[in-house]
């Protein structure tokens, strides 16, 4: 009886809410728009959320500035049928698979739910109304990806999802403790172009950890995390660095003379390895290794046992920041490492990360085309909107997190990037009025950096400081030196024998490498031994279905 | 002779008590830990500096906690979801375990009923049957949720049917024998007899629902009806995914700004004081309740 009085009282509650929501829909809708003449939509999403977000008082997911700016410019009405943070929410989308009934627009994570979606046939062709509703300017953002990005999407021919962009970041850029150097004297770039060697590398660790400038217990040469390497380029406190330089490109599968190999089984990986062993030996590589946690190693930084890390270019703005936290004299120079020819070797990112997807029964697939026009394109060229909704502008301006948008995707331009860094060093040279400047985020960035470089330091002057004008500044200049080397790996989708072997397959590699570098087998006849097992277990049969895949 | 033997008795005696404080304090060291980080200040904590003392004492973190609304909110939910879990599950288990109790002479079904409470519990539909089936029964985002598909632990059942089964049958018999109805025996004979047994049972009701975190993520679409430890639990950032996952910059910012260890740690602490407080009430049940339920008649 109970519970019958419990849900009657909800259900009224649910109903008084609805009515609610639904006149104050009606009542803003006396803005005359063409959408403005029918009825609200009601719309139902799945909504990726992020932890500990900062809403203003009131807002949440469901209810925030960006939500009520939607509403109101498409007419529609927005609820959420499910948040969820990170891997949780990935469940509540497999959940909602099972259950074969899904939100009217959800974001999903991975190509094989797409996949699945797809095969289920529960989500709509977007097609049609990508050509048809979306704008020049967002479908000019998806082709700066030379159709990379909307091939991810396109299943028998048919558009089944709005992708979420995926630029490349760089490489793994090793961020030496610049103060140190200036402190023992030591010039590893004489040419200031912000390449070095490895070389270069051996020797201000071995500096470092000789002349000990903060005075710090146990210190560490260079320290990696426990999994060495990582499949993205510029993974953060990884190896790749050194591999890249070398010609290995670990966790990356990449088509080599007509024939699809895996990174982290050539010849050339065995060459990184080999180097990274030797520091081992020598003690410049941290003899914890293996063990050293991430935030282990966060921690050597912070406490000045260690002085060069290996990261993104925006670890100064939530990793590197602990370092400064500490010690306010604390500052950092980028470098990235360079092969025997002088150049770069980087990889490209997939093209695509994080997708929206629309239910097959939805009446007015249209709108998730024109959600997306609103955000990824009127609000970033629009500056009256923003006037329109000055809400929305607290919201760019306090940084409250994009994943209070209603898709938390981002959709940028590929060379995004460095024309933000152009445009930004317009600004801080003064050649550009800040007014002028179109993303809002440099808008931010331009006078915390003049006000670094005038001498007024706090905590995040000195990450924008680093991140952009550092970090970024040195991707740039390697590009217009013509010194990138790109890669382009092959992304292949999740076959038969990856679903069941590859965790294994990972397990074993990681193993073996965190064994060769610090001793326990011999580089030769270990990584020998790593390559046949690997594809005795699997590996040798993968590269087979990838290879059919390519066909 | 005699002062030498305890002599050594004596030593043996403070080598078994070193040797068990060593166990208990090596036990309650990462808890130390845990509570020393929520006092610390965040850099020393980022920088690995804390033991079992606080470094850079400081009580923003909890500060933090007091003003965050879901926290509490979800804290509120929790104690909700506790209680109606207790009454619930006493209210089932109790009258069913006594009926177990019959032999089959007197109750006919027994068997029967034996062998469906043994077969779930040993099998189960699986998460996903479970979720539909609740889904269907329009109990998502509800308390419900939470509460009805654990409300027969059958384990439980088991534990105090045997119980039960400890209290000699004379007792019973008298009170029958003076015109009390069965209902009346189970209350007034039985509960109050196996009260150590119930205090066990109702430990073990209030644990795991306080603790369980599954349910919520499962049954619960928004974080705003999370119970607590699913709340903890979806604070707990993987930065290494967000990384892979291509998350932005300003992403990582906020997120590292805002979930940082000691903060995480504080929560664990507050969600943690209301289960040590129910633990002292119980405990003189907990003790007799073994001592009694080890003889048999």
């Amino acid at each position: 009886m109970r519970k019958g009085f419990l849900t009657k009282v909800t259900g009224v509650a649910v109903a008084v809410s609805l009515l609610l929501m639904g006149t104050a829909c009606s009542s803003q809708d006396t803005s005359s728009d063409a959408t403005g003449e029918r009825e609200a939509i009601h719309v139902s999403v799945g909504r990726q959320t992020l932890q500990n977000v900062t809403f203003p008082d009131g807002d949440n997911y469901e209810d925030n500035a960006y939500v009520r700016m939607t509403e109101k410019e498409l007419n529609i009405d927005i609820t959420d049928e499910f948040e969820a943070n990170g891997e949780d929410y990935d469940r509540q989308v497999s959940l909602a698979l099972s259950a074969g009934d899904i939100p009217d627009m959800m974001k999903i994570g991975s190509l094989d739910t797409l996949k699945e979606l797809y095969e289920n046939d529960l989500i709509a062709d977007l097609t049609q109304v990508y050509e048809e509703y979306a704008s020049d300017y967002l479908k000019s953002l998806y082709d700066s990806y030379d159709g990379r990005a909307l091939a991810n999407v396109t299943l028998d021919g048919k558009m089944m999802a709005l992708p979420g962009t995926n630029g490349d970041n760089g490489p793994s850029i090793a961020w030496i403790r610049r103060d140190w150097l200036e402190q023992i004297g030591l010039d590893i770039d004489e040419d200031q172009d912000g390449c070095i060697k490895i070389e270069d590398l051996e020797t201000v660790a071995k500096e470092f950890m000789s002349k000990n400038p903060a005075n710090a217990d146990n210190v560490v040469g260079i320290a990696f995390a426990p999994w060495l390497t990582s499949g993205d380029p510029d993974g953060t406190f990884s190896m790749n660095s050194i591999a890249y330089a070398l010609g290995a490109f670990p966790k990356t599968w990449m088509e080599k003379d007509g024939k699809v190999i895996y990174g982290s089984t050539t010849e050339e990986m065995k060459q990184a390895l080999s180097v990274v062993s030797g520091w081992f030996r020598e003690g410049i590589l941290d003899p914890q290794v293996g063990t050293r946690t991430w935030d282990d190693i966060t921690a050597l930084l912070a406490n000045g046992q260690c002085g060069i890390a290996f990261g993104t270019w925006h670890i100064p703005g939530w990793l590197l920041s602990n370092v400064y936290a500490l010690n306010d004299q604390a500052t950092f120079e980028p470098y990235v490492v360079e092969d025997a020819n002088g150049m770069i070797n980087c990889k490209h990112n997939d093209a695509t990360g994080g997708y929206i997807v629309v239910k097959k029964e939805f009446s007015n697939p249209e709108l998730a085309i024109q959600i997306a026009n609103l955000f990824y394109d009127t609000l970033v060229n629009d500056t009256s909107l923003l006037d329109k909704y000055p809400e929305v502008k607290d919201y760019v301006t306090n940084g409250v997190d994009g994943s209070s948008r209603p898709f938390n995707i981002e959709i940028n331009s590929y060379t995004s990037l460095l024309d933000d860094y152009t445009e930004m060093m317009k600004g801080i040279n003064n050649e550009l009025e800040l007014e002028e400047v179109s993303v809002l985020e440099t808008r931010t960035n331009i006078p915390a950096i003049q006000r670094y470089l005038e001498g007024d330091v706090d905590a995040d002057n000195w990450s924008r400081y680093h991140c952009r004008l550092k970090g970024v500044g040195l991707i740039q200049s390697v590009t217009e030196n013509n010194k990138f080397a790109w890669v382009t790996p092959i992304f292949p989708k999740t076959t038969t024998t990856m679903e069941t072997n590859w965790a294994n397959l990972e397990k074993l590699e990681e193993e073996a490498f965190i064994r060769i570098v610090t001793g326990d087998i011999d580089v030769e006849s270990g990584f020998e031994q790593f390559v046949t097992d690997w594809n005795a277990q699997g590996g040798a049969q993968i590269i087979k279905e990838i290879s059919e895949q390519l066909q | 002779m005699v002062e030498n033997r305890s002599f050594h008795s004596k030593v043996r005696t403070l080598i078994i008590y070193l040797i068990v404080l060593l166990l208990g304090f090596s036990c309650l060291l990462p808890l130390l830990n845990i509570l020393a980080i929520s006092f610390s200040g965040s850099a020393a904590v980022s920088a690995n500096r804390v033991g079992v003392l606080p470094v850079d004492f400081t009580l923003t973190a909890y500060d933090k906690i007091l003003s965050d609304g879901q926290f509490w909110h979800s804290f509120m939910l929790s104690v909700i979801r506790v209680i109606l879990a207790l009454v619930l599950n006493l209210a089932l288990t109790i009258p069913m375990a006594y009926a177990m109790t019959k032999s089959k002479k007197e109750f006919r079904a027994r068997n029967i009923y034996m062998n469906l409470l043994i077969f779930a519990m040993l099998f189960n539909g699986g998460m996903i049957p479970t979720y539909i089936l609740v889904r269907n029964l329009g109990l998502l985002n509800s308390i419900w949720s939470l509460v009805l598909p654990g409300a027969l632990p059958i384990f439980n059942v088991i534990m105090l049917m045997n119980f039960f089964l400890g209290i000699p049958k004379s007792l019973e018999e008298a009170a029958l024998i003076d015109g009390a109805s069965p209902f009346q025996v189970l209350i007034k004979i039985m509960v109050p007899c196996a009260k150590p047994s119930i205090a066990t049972v109702s430990l073990f009701s209030i644990v795991g629902s306080w603790n369980d975190f599954f349910s919520g993520l499962i049954y619960m679409q928004k974080v705003e009806n999370y119970p607590i430890m699913t709340y903890i639990q979806s604070l707990n950032v993987d930065i290494q995914e967000l990384l892979k996952s291509g998350a932005s910059s300003s992403t990582l910012e906020n997120v590292t700004e805002l979930s940082n260890r000691n903060l995480n740690a504080a929560k664990i602490v507050v969600a943690v004081v209301p289960l040590l407080m129910i633990y002292p009430i119980l405990q003189k049940y907990l003790i007799t309740g073994m001592v009694m339920g080890s003889v048999k008649e």
